[in-house]
């Protein structure tokens, strides 16, 4: 009986701690047959997919490993990597060169923001998301304020194809024709017509390698006991605040080099836009796969782009078949975006007091005990 | 001691990552060969074009020029050969091969293949010249809006 009550509350547990996964197997398994779309398509979909998102969102571990949440804050990487792109189409650098370059420009940019991020962090302990969540948009102003008047005016941009007809500012779209693909092209195979871009995928696996690795060092041994309790960890002589800032600028400048990936597999950069869209998809995306405000590993970031991106895929078609508009499914997508980090917010919490609550319950029954 | 040895070590980092971005710059600028078969003006002396000519440039696939022709390569790096291959009035098929430098900051030069095909040892300056694109080819419409919304697309949509 105890036994069958223990299976009952283990399968319990289960689901609670995997009800946003869980969720959206059942969205795509409902949307899969309603979109229509064969098992060949929508894996190469996916590969595409995990290409171009998985870079960006394992720079979100690092963070979590602190204690410090979903780093919203990647926009601020985001945005450095966009900058270095919009220098590297000025100066007319392609092809690999092009990428690494943009990824050098990126990173005094992307630490320089990451420090700033990190030290307004330190002064907002306990309220970190919404805090970094604001920084992104307040830094999304100063961006705007340098490439919409800086660029063309005090910052020389030589290209009038990225300069606004008016002399200064950068276009709503920056064409980067020059890098576009050209990371992913790089090492291609094709399986049963399905193609593979080798390359993209041993930069993914050698930064999966390099987070397991960090966690094993003492930073990393020191970012854990921070993310555990900050006091406990001051009070072993860990430097707390030093230690947040640089799981902060290791995010930020990891989130620059994954736009830079992103952005050559699209080939388009949204100047004003794409930033913005990135955070809140990277994040959501790493719910999806099961991770949480406080705990999150390497299988979260690839299931859920797995299953975030399936859902992107399917919705617009399911939404057409279904009532016959694929708008509907542009508007399920965002919608369920926003909703799943909600979710995922409202169970963190719920879980984290009944955890609290079960942990007062057996201490008082361990006192009763005692007594 | 230390510090004096990690501030070293950093500086170094840093003049490594400045030599590297100098490297890619100069190995990844892009540049625009356009081969011209027109008739060119070389030294006071009109050169008529060519028949029917084959270019290439930096081992990229030859391109067929006829008289009034002009096409283009895009190539990388500073450093290029051009090979001209046509057939003389007495129909024997030449060849010629040149290399030329572009200058690291031009996006676009012009390799004039009937000044090249006369003087196939003459100086680069005789048959490579700068090239600027018209205005017109680089700029958009004047309507070109900034949107700054990331819920535009979707607005707009309905």
């Amino acid at each position: 009986m105890t036994l069958n009550a223990t299976k009952g509350q283990k399968l319990l547990r289960f689901l609670a701690n995997n009800t946003v996964p869980i969720l959206f197997l059942i969205i795509c398994a409902f949307g899969i047959p309603l979109s229509g779309y064969s098992a060949n398509y929508l894996v190469s979909e996916i590969i595409i997919r995990l290409v171009r998102n998985s870079f960006l969102i394992v720079s979100l571990l690092i963070p979590i490993l602190a204690g410090m949440g979903l780093n919203f804050g990647m926009t601020l990487g985001a945005m450095a990597g966009q900058i270095g792109l919009i220098f590297i189409s000025d100066w007319g650098i392609v092809g690999i060169p092009g990428m690494v370059l943009a990824m050098i420009i990126s990173t005094p940019i992307s630490m320089f923001l990451g420090w700033l991020c990190g030290k307004i962090l330190n002064m907002a302990k306990g309220r970190e998301m919404v805090t970094s969540y604001i920084i992104g948009f307040f830094m999304n102003g100063i961006y705007q304020l340098v490439v919409l008047y800086g660029m063309g005016a005090v910052i020389p941009i030589r290209s009038k194809s990225l300069v606004l007809p008016r002399g200064y500012g950068i276009r709503n779209t920056v064409n980067l024709i020059g890098i576009r693909k050209s990371l992913d092209n790089l090492l291609m195979i094709r399986i049963l017509g399905i193609p593979i871009p080798v390359a993209t995928f041993i930069l993914i696996a050698l930064l999966c390698l390099f987070v397991l690795w960090f966690k094993k060092t003492k930073l990393g041994q020191d970012m854990r006991a921070v993310g555990q309790d900050m006091e406990v960890a001051r009070a072993a002589g860990i430097p707390v605040e030093h230690t947040r800032i640089l799981s902060i600028v290791i995010s930020t400048v990891l989130a620059g080099y994954g736009m830079i990936i992103y952005l050559q597999n699209i080939g388009t950069l949204n100047t004003y836009n794409s930033h913005m869209q990135i955070g809140m998809f990277s994040v959501a995306a790493l719910l999806v796969g099961g991770a949480t405000v406080a705990k999150a590993n390497i299988r979260n970031v690839f299931l859920g782009v797995i299953l975030f991106h399936l859902m992107f895929i399917v919705s617009p078609m399911a939404g057409k078949n279904l009532i016959g508009q694929a708008q509907l499914g542009e508007y399920f997508r965002v919608f369920v975006s926003y909703g799943v980090i909600t979710i995922s917010l409202v169970l963190y919490e719920m879980r984290k007091k009944r955890e609290q609550a079960e942990a007062g319950l057996s201490l008082a029954a361990a006192q009763e005990v005692e007594a | 001691m230390k510090m004096g040895r990690t501030l070293l070590i950093r500086l170094s980092a840093v003049l490594v990552i400045l030599i590297l971005s100098v490297v890619l710059f100069f190995i990844g600028k892009s540049h625009t060969v356009l081969v011209d078969n027109k008739t060119v003006t070389v030294e006071g002396r009109e050169i008529a074009p060519l028949k029917l000519v084959e270019v290439s440039v930096s081992k990229q696939g030859a391109l067929e020029l006829t008289p009034r022709d002009r096409d283009k390569f895009e190539v990388t790096g500073q450093k290029h050969r051009v090979t001209v291959t046509y057939t003389d009035d007495a129909w024997n098929e030449r060849t010629i091969t040149r290399s030329f430098t572009v200058p690291l900051m031009q996006d676009m030069v012009m390799v004039l293949v009937p000044a090249l095909v006369a003087h196939p040892e003459g100086d680069q300056a005789l048959w490579l010249e700068n090239y600027e694109a018209p205005t017109y080819a680089v700029t958009m419409s004047e309507s070109d809006e900034v949107v700054t919304d990331d819920m535009a697309g979707l607005i707009t949509g309905i």
